[in-house]
């Protein structure tokens, strides 16, 4: 998972940062609120880890425009050394997902992170089996099927078509995706990424025609959309009115 | 540490210290974050000096966030001290708990395996 971790203490934030990469996640470490708020406009999480004391805005603050002025559902897990009682009823009522008070302990961190981002659907046991609409994923043999055609990918559109569909109306950042698939230290170039989704779209038939619609959003990244009923009579219709 | 040496009086060496087995892993993570509380602890004399409670206050609580995660549950409750005293505007309790920190930093036997 990629893991935004907004901690003022560098001792805190380094422990913090060592156990997520340990357990195969992807950390990124903010010491002010202002700061991770601004790369929450072009970055994608899975969680949001808060400490409340920090400078400038604290946790808190940072939760509540996370949700009010970003609109964002990514769950947040609180870390914090504040432990009236006053202080958690504060936080949950403002958005956060679930408390802890410092000093936490790994194990448990990670459980309650897992379980966070099991609610939120973002992650799936790997030995699953996905079934949605048309394909069957199997992340075992690392094979999709299409009406039960399997469906010729490479290693990494597969990991590519896995991230999407375990992610549907879910805007992914540029980011989020080159370091799912990639790996941290990757260098990949915007068109790389761009040739990959293109393929899978193909390959996959990610396509208004087909139900689904795996959109760029301009300067951010893509969102893969299964397309209701409703949704798919409104583009025939914008698109009978664009060939008027 | 036992409930005996937490009850104990400020300014005894309260904190015993002891050999603390870690993982590997934690050496270079450890190795700074122990460095940077013995130069914390400077920090927080002068902090005293200048009468500024907050950093004291403020460096007790990210002491009683971090050691216990380092291995180091002595040092969280070291933290949690130095914050109630540093918020009770106590000066000699506050140095009292500076010479119990820095006793236990000098100590304290950190190996890896």
């Amino acid at each position: 998972m990629r893991i935004a971790i907004l901690e003022d203490d560098t001792s805190q934030s380094e422990l913090l940062s060592h156990w997520l990469q340990l357990a195969g996640h992807h950390p990124h470490p903010f010491e002010q609120g202002a700061n991770l708020l601004r790369a929450l406009q072009n970055e994608s999480f899975d969680v949001l880890i808060l400490d409340w004391n920090v400078p400038d805005l604290n946790g808190v603050d940072v939760l509540r425009r996370v949700r009010q002025q970003l609109h964002s559902s990514v769950p947040v897990l609180f870390v914090t050394g504040r432990n009236r009682e006053d202080d958690i009823v504060l936080a949950l009522r403002e958005g956060a997902d679930d408390y802890m008070i410092k000093p936490v302990r790994r194990l448990e961190l990670l459980a309650r992170l897992e379980a966070l981002a099991r609610r939120a659907r973002h992650v799936q046991d790997q030995a699953e089996v996905l079934e949605i609409d048309a394909f069957k994923v199997d992340c075992q043999t690392r094979t999709v099927l299409r009406n039960g055609k399997q469906v010729d990918l490479t290693a990494k559109d597969f990991d590519l078509s896995v991230l999407f569909l375990r992610n549907i109306g879910r805007l992914l950042s540029r980011g989020h995706i080159r370091e799912t698939v990639w790996g941290s230290n990757a260098v990949v170039t915007s068109r790389t990424l761009d040739t990959h989704v293109s393929r899978i779209r193909n390959k996959l038939g990610l396509t208004p025609e087909h139900g689904w619609r795996l959109a760029a959003v301009y300067r951010y990244g893509y969102r893969l959309e299964h397309l209701d009923q409703a949704a798919l009579q409104r583009l025939t219709a914008d698109d009978k009115a664009a060939a008027v | 540490m036992s409930g005996t040496a937490q009850q104990r009086e400020p300014g005894r060496d309260s904190l015993q210290p002891r050999v603390v087995w870690l993982e590997k892993d934690l050496e270079q993570l450890v190795t700074r974050f122990l460095r940077r509380k013995e130069a914390e602890v400077q920090r927080m004399r002068a902090a005293l000096t200048d009468a500024d409670f907050e950093f004291i206050e403020r460096a007790g609580h990210d002491l009683k966030g971090a050691g216990e995660g380092f291995g180091f549950p002595e040092l969280s409750v070291l933290g949690a001290k130095l914050e109630l005293a540093a918020r009770g505007r106590d000066k000699e309790l506050l140095e009292a708990h500076f010479g119990t920190m820095e006793r236990y930093l000098k100590r304290i036997q950190v190996r890896f395996n």
